[in-house]
């Protein structure tokens, strides 16, 4: 730069310095470096300095912002005063000028201009800015920091960084000691971390510790339901019942701080300036002063928000104070996401122990033995998708050779189709009288449970087939469930016998029908669940009630012993669903006229 | 002025000195440049800033809109108190996280 510093003049107490700048940024900028030396050779403060550095800046970043071409050639010249109570500064530009407007505020916080003029004036006293056809001067001026006048000559300087350093001393102290106490906090909630794990009562000693750290006179914490749709009220502070707020939609176009914080991920901040809006939900409780809202995230999801207010307008909170903010809420939000899933793993072992609890029972009901039936010979598989599954069997003596089989399906699965499981079952064995007539035993099953199958919107299917070994002859009905499938060696090809009715809960008053069929020796008999047909291949093809016939005729004509022959069925299935985990539950029985 | 990439979303600027009119829209220009696609969390290191003026504040409000047009933030490490203090006195603390 080709600044020209012309002299130091002494005019009555002032000395003065005068520089001409090329009117471009790099240029001026060197320029106030020069002055800032000047002044500090003056005695001013660092803090002066740097509030007078920053002032000349902007308004010598104005100077060559705005200078038309034609006059880009013209310096702008900045000069500057010190006297023994105040500095003065011109800078003279060749703009087109402007007029200093009487209210100066800040722009919107995202407006990426016009904060320069602000700034001139919050670093200045006063501000004069004088036009003419030529040429504009801003006149800056700032009374200079006291000092102690009593101490002997030229102390004026040492007084000044002393009071200077002791102020940062202070600083440094407060900054430290807030540090500390939020160290200490942190380490206090640590410690209690384990004791407790009520989330209200935790962050109400949190929110507390903040409040009074960070000097703020009131508090809210908002957690977003479990819902994900409202922010509900968890803490109101001092001493407010959290109903003073009612919840928030997250959705809802009202004004609210708290939602807008959370929508935009960002801290909204209101004061005297941008007050709260008076029908934001939070007005209630800060309806003056200062106040900032927090959202609160762990792993991207919003947990809640948090405010803090200040009654007095003129104490915004600082950034220490935010940053205080921030670390407290965010590890209170770690916390109760902590917790959270504490609670939900408690309720997971609970569930879990129920769940084994009802399939405990079911297995009980279960037969334990495979009555005998000679020469027909039963054997069976079932398997269940979950812990407790809706596929159900039952094998009942029913006298003089004879056995009552029952296979069903309660629609859906878990603990409340093995509820119903187990009602069918005992309904079933109530009524032994009915076992040969399998047809009437589920007209008359389905009544009994028609009203409480119907008022929960279940319904079951079941297969019964009443064996009778004498004959070697089997009768069976069926409410909806899969046909009997049966195959006889006399015939390369298994069939699917009997007629279907409306599964047991659908209606009241439904006919059912009976098959009897005699099992020639070596002929083979299935039942089974949809949970086996349905079974599907890597392609997503249904195994299906053709390949089960088809199954049934090879596992028949492969061996004449029952349980290899199931086996067989089961291995074969097994290939075609290249071992897929279960879907659904699967039951099977097998039966044979082994003579 | 040095732009690293502490992992896929975070990057780091480190050396500012100054961020004043003479280099406030070559500095916003070289750090967005430098933006990797998937960078969430732009860390500006103010520890060695000496000076920032208005067109300064310009420079880090830009960034700010670029990462948060991705989800993302800028926050500010260490200033110094000067800088600390023309950030509050300009409320764009508000707007900003300064990790002291």
């Amino acid at each position: 730069m080709n600044a020209n510093a012309t002299s130091a003049l002494r005019r009555d107490f002032r000395s003065s310095l005068r520089l001409e700048s090329p009117c471009e940024f790099s240029a001026v900028r060197s320029a106030t470096l020069q002055v800032r030396d000047w002044l500090a050779e003056k005695g001013l403060s660092e803090a002066e300095l740097g509030g007078w550095e920053l002032a000349l800046v902007e308004a010598a970043n104005n100077a060559v912002k705005y200078v038309p071409a034609e006059k880009r050639n013209l310096p702008v010249v900045i000069e500057i005063s010190a006297g023994e109570r105040d500095v003065e500064a011109r800078i003279t530009d060749h703009t087109a000028g402007f007029e200093w407007p009487e209210e100066i505020d800040l722009p919107d916080v995202e407006s990426e201009n016009g904060r320069g003029l602000f700034l001139i004036k919050s670093l200045t006293d006063n501000v004069a800015y004088l036009r003419n056809s030529h040429q504009n001067v801003m006149v800056l001026q700032r009374a200079r920091a006291k000092v102690e006048k009593e101490l002997v000559p030229d102390s004026g300087r040492l007084q000044a960084k002393l009071a200077e350093a002791e102020a940062a001393l202070n600083d440094m102290t407060a900054e430290l000691a807030s540090s500390y106490e939020s160290l200490v906090a942190m380490f206090r909630y640590s410690a209690e971390l384990g004791a407790h794990t009520d989330v209200k009562d935790f962050s109400q000693r949190l929110l507390r510790d903040l409040m009074q750290i960070a000097e703020a006179d009131c508090a809210v914490l908002r957690l977003l339901s479990t819902d994900g749709k409202k922010l509900e009220t968890l803490l109101v502070l001092p001493d407010h019942a959290p109903a003073i707020l009612p919840p928030v939609a997250l959705v809802e176009n009202k004004p609210s701080v708290e939602i807008g914080a959370a929508r935009n991920r960002q801290d909204i901040w209101f004061d005297p300036d941008e007050p709260l809006d008076k029908y934001d939900p939070l007005y209630a409780v800060m309806p003056v002063g200062n106040g900032i809202c927090h959202a609160f995230f762990v792993a991207n999801q919003l947990v809640g928000t948090a405010a803090l207010g200040r009654f007095a307008a003129e104490k915004p909170f600082t950034a220490a104070q935010v940053n205080l903010l921030h670390t407290f809420i965010d590890f209170l939000a770690i916390q109760i996401v902590n917790a959270r899933l504490l609670d939900e793993r408690t309720a997971t072992r609970v569930t879990r122990r129920e769940l084994q609890i009802a399939a405990d029972i079911q297995r009980s009901l279960l037969p334990e033995s495979v009555p005998a039936c000679l020469p027909l010979e039963l054997s069976v598989a079932c398997q269940s998708a979950l812990q407790v599954g809706g596929d159900f069997y039952d094998l009942i003596p029913a006298g003089d050779g004879a056995v009552l089989l029952v296979i069903a399906d309660v629609m859906g699965k878990g603990v409340p189709a093995a509820l119903f499981a187990a009602v069918l079952r005992s309904t079933i064995r109530s009524m032994p009288q009915l076992f040969s007539q399998p047809a009437e035993l589920l007209e008359a099953a389905n009544r009994t449970l028609y009203p409480d199958l119907s008022r929960v919107d279940m319904f079951a299917t079941a297969q019964v087939v009443y064996l009778d070994s004498r004959g070697a002859k089997l009768v069976s009905a069926s409410a909806g469930h899969c046909p009997l499938l049966f195959w006889q060696p006399s015939k390369a090809e298994a069939s699917a016998i009997g007629q279907s009715g409306f599964p047991l809960g659908i209606e009241v008053s439904a006919k059912y029908y009976q098959t009897a069929t005699v099992l020639p020796p070596g002929s083979a008999a299935l039942l089974y669940t949809d949970g086996l047909s349905e079974m599907r291949n890597a392609a997503g093809e249904m195994l299906g009630e053709k390949r089960l016939l088809e199954l049934l005729a090879r596992a028949g004509a492969q061996t004449t012993d029952t349980h290899a022959a199931r086996h067989f069925l089961l291995g074969r299935i097994a290939d075609y669903c290249g071992n897929a985990p279960l879907t659904d539950d699967q039951t099977l029985i097998l039966i044979r006229n082994t003579a | 002025m040095n732009i690293q990439h502490k992992d896929s979303q975070t990057s780091v600027v480190t050396g500012l000195q100054e961020l004043v009119a003479a280099n406030a829209a070559q500095v916003r220009d070289e750090i967005r440049a430098a933006l990797p696609a998937g960078c969430l969390y732009l860390d500006l290191d103010l520890s060695t800033l000496s000076f920032l003026d208005s067109s300064g504040f310009g420079t880090l409000i830009s960034l700010h809109k670029t990462l948060r047009s991705r989800n993302g933030t800028v926050r500010l490490i260490k200033p110094a108190s000067n800088i600390q203090q023309i950030l509050e006195l300009t409320r764009l603390h508000r707007v900003f996280e300064i990790v002291a």
